[in-house]
């Protein structure tokens, strides 16, 4: 057996911590560029949404070298999320490729005696003990979580440092260095030194750079191909961003969801513009929005895959609350026909708008 | 008090139960009417422009409505049937309508789950909070309005014609007639009869759904998809036309597990959206009206695609 995984931001060094722990064959699919879009978008249904597209590229990418399981998580929201994994089955088998597929769903729709039984088909291919399994389970959250903490300290202190670009280069050597090591142990050592190095970071904190958060579907703003690199694109211009939805996030998220503890924070600020789960991440993008306002940020930018049902009851939110709170929105849909030049004048223009706000125009929305 | 209803979304399928409640309830109805040039313009103009055409119809008879009542009721139908959606839209379209419409009146958006009657009364109670404090009263309109429901049928099921060909999609762009532009009708004109998925429930579509690998949780995706593989699969019908409009997530998925499962059976999908022009349409309906007619008088089994798509090699 020879596991794989899609890509969704920096998911696939944890992965390979995860299956390097466990002592199972693994291939990391080749990272998200156009030709996994162009092989998506040409077998993928035409309407479906973007992160779909970007899977299929990644799946046929992998079984290319060699993948014969992949492992995916599922859902059953309101959201189309939950289906693709049926959909990539069909798709796959349609046109001729043997995979299997482990679908980590929800104990709620499929059972615990389900879920256990997917699991195991993973880890009866592993030859440590039980007590290995599940180190090399709390590693991988270990040093996904790790992952993210260098990630957004990077993001943040972008708009302080006082040599312009420090940050970005050394989140990519962090990441570079991190998925070149050879085992679990040593990819901790690595991060918690790159976590080390991300804090003393020279800034100069009498400055005062733009604040944007980055909120939106999960995919899209975790995934950095898919959103044409925001954040980079931000930190090259010395503008501090935030971004709450991590695949740590997730994690915590779904593990504290059937409890009813998930995201408190966020449940209070989206209370008096939308009070409903409706799936995705509706909810969760307009509560950002508020909690962004409250600690002060500049604006937020929202992006979401063209056609992402649960985002587009959220844009029709978002107008409201940048009229009452004074506070600029920016939606951003991005698709495979996203060209890159009117993409970055939006984001151009409205980092504009923010500035001239700060300066000297008192004008709201 | 006025309570306003807007002729959108679900209202065709469940108008009898809505209206029965509130007029038991001692509310004076006004109901926008049926969609049209002015409805759908004010849609287009107010609502998000990444909605679909529906939602976008929805918030025209809204803005109809807006100052012609005292209340407006914007159904948030939450779940159907236990575990499963209807979509995200729904859920959330109260906030859609009231953010993007400004000056509405007060607005009912209790959520409904239709799974026990428990959850009903809970809703009826929340709902009827601004009209009636009488909680019988609330109570006997329930059940008034759950009887009257039980008896409502929707649907088409045409005889005589040579042939029959499956009408699918979601219940609000099959039976608004100015947003498909009456294709039952232009069906018919061409000698072709439809029949909807309310006259084949029953074993077989339950079957087709079981053999998926997940069982479907939206309640339009497992009606229809049961509902298009039972019919192709059996052969009672002869092709299959299924309505869609543009940018909607659920079919977009719908339709691709049908493709899968009914491979090269004919099957013309038509989106449709505020742009739709009649013409197009017209000629797409004819055509394949007359490839139809063609491979069941002359030729068998001639795929629809010009080739057999679902045989061929992939090209990567």
């Amino acid at each position: 057996m020879k596991v794989t995984i899609p890509h969704m931001g920096n998911v696939y060094i944890a992965a390979k911590a995860l299956f390097e722990g466990l002592g199972v064959d693994y291939v990391i699919p080749p990272l998200n560029s156009r030709a996994a879009l162009e092989i998506g978008s040409l077998h993928s249904p035409e309407e479906i949404c973007l992160p779909f597209k970007i899977l299929v590229g990644n799946y046929i990418q992998a079984i290319e070298q060699g993948a014969d399981t992949v492992i995916v998580t599922g859902s059953c929201g309101p959201c189309r999320f939950g289906e693709y994994s049926e959909m990539h089955m069909k798709l796959l088998r349609r046109l001729g490729y043997k995979v299997d597929f482990i679908v980590i769903d929800a104990p709620k729709s499929i059972g615990f005696k389900e879920l256990l039984a997917r699991i195991s088909r993973l880890t009866a291919h592993s030859p440590g003990t039980k007590g290995r399994k599940w180190l090399a389970l709390a590693q991988a959250v270990r040093i996904m979580g790790l992952l993210d903490a260098v990630e957004a300290k990077a993001h943040e202190k972008a708009g302080y440092e006082k040599v312009r670009g420090t940050c970005k280069n050394l989140l990519k050597k962090c990441r570079q260095e991190a998925y070149s090591c050879g085992s679990p142990d040593k990819m901790l050592d690595c991060l918690n030194g790159y976590n080390r190095m991300m804090n003393e970071v020279p800034c100069d904190r009498t400055v005062t750079p733009l604040k944007i958060a980055i909120i939106g579907e999960i995919y899209t703003v975790i995934e950095p191909f898919s959103n044409l690199y925001i954040e980079d694109k931000l930190m090259d211009r010395g503008i501090s961003t935030r971004r709450l939805m991590t695949p740590s996030w997730w994690i915590r998220n779904t593990l504290l969801s059937p409890a009813g503890l998930n995201s408190p924070g966020i449940k209070t600020a989206s209370r008096d513009y939308l009070p409903y789960y409706i799936g995705g991440h509706a909810r969760e993008c307009v509560g950002e929005a508020i909690l962004s306002w409250k600690s002060g940020f500049d604006g937020a930018i929202q992006i979401f895959p063209m056609g992402c049902m649960p985002e587009i009851v959220s844009k029709a939110i978002l107008p409201t609350i940048a009229r009452d709170k004074d506070f600029p929105i920016l939606s951003l849909v991005v698709d495979e026909m996203t060209g890159e030049a009117g993409y970055v004048t939006r984001i151009e223009a409205f980092v504009d708008m923010l500035e001239r706000r700060r300066n000297h125009v008192v004008s709201g929305y | 008090m006025k309570v306003g209803i807007p002729r959108g979304l679900l209202y065709d399928q469940f108008h009898p139960f809505f209206t029965r409640f509130f007029t038991e309830l001692g509310a004076e109805l006004v109901i926008s009417p049926q969609t049209n040039k002015s409805i759908l313009d004010a849609g287009v103009q107010y609502c998000v422009d990444e909605a679909c055409l529906p939602v976008k119809v929805f918030h025209g008879h809204v803005c109809h409505l807006r100052d012609r009542c005292d209340l407006v009721f914007i159904p948030r139908i939450m779940q159907l049937y236990k575990g499963e959606y209807i979509c995200p839209k729904f859920c959330g379209l109260p906030e859609m309508v009231t953010n993007s419409i400004p000056g509405l009146p007060e607005v009912i958006s209790h959520p409904v789950y239709a799974t026990t009657m428990a959850r009903l009364r809970q809703w009826a109670m929340a709902s009827a909070c601004p009209i009636t404090r009488d909680r019988r009263r609330v109570k006997s309109a329930l059940e008034a309005a759950v009887d009257e429901q039980s008896r409502f049928r929707t649907g088409y099921h045409d005889q005589g014609y040579p042939i029959k060909v499956a009408l699918a999609g979601h219940p609000y762009n099959l039976y608004d007639t100015f947003i498909n532009m009456n294709i039952k009708k232009k069906l018919n004109n061409l000698g072709v009869g439809v029949i909807t998925e309310e006259f084949a429930g029953g074993e077989d579509t339950a079957q087709e759904v079981r053999a998926l690998f997940k069982k479907p949780f939206w309640t339009f995706a497992r009606k229809t998809y049961g509902f298009i593989a039972a019919l192709a699969s059996k052969k009672h019908v002869q092709g299959v036309v299924y309505i869609s409009s543009f940018a909607c997530g659920i079919d977009s998925v719908i339709i691709e597990l049908v493709r899968d499962r009914i491979k090269d059976f004919p099957m013309l999908v038509l989106k449709i959206d505020e742009h739709t022009g009649e013409a197009g349409v017209d000629t797409r309906v004819e055509a394949f009206a007359d490839m139809l007619e063609r491979s069941c008088k002359h030729e068998s089994d001639h795929s629809p695609y010009g080739q057999c798509l679902y045989s061929c090699k992939s090209p990567v």
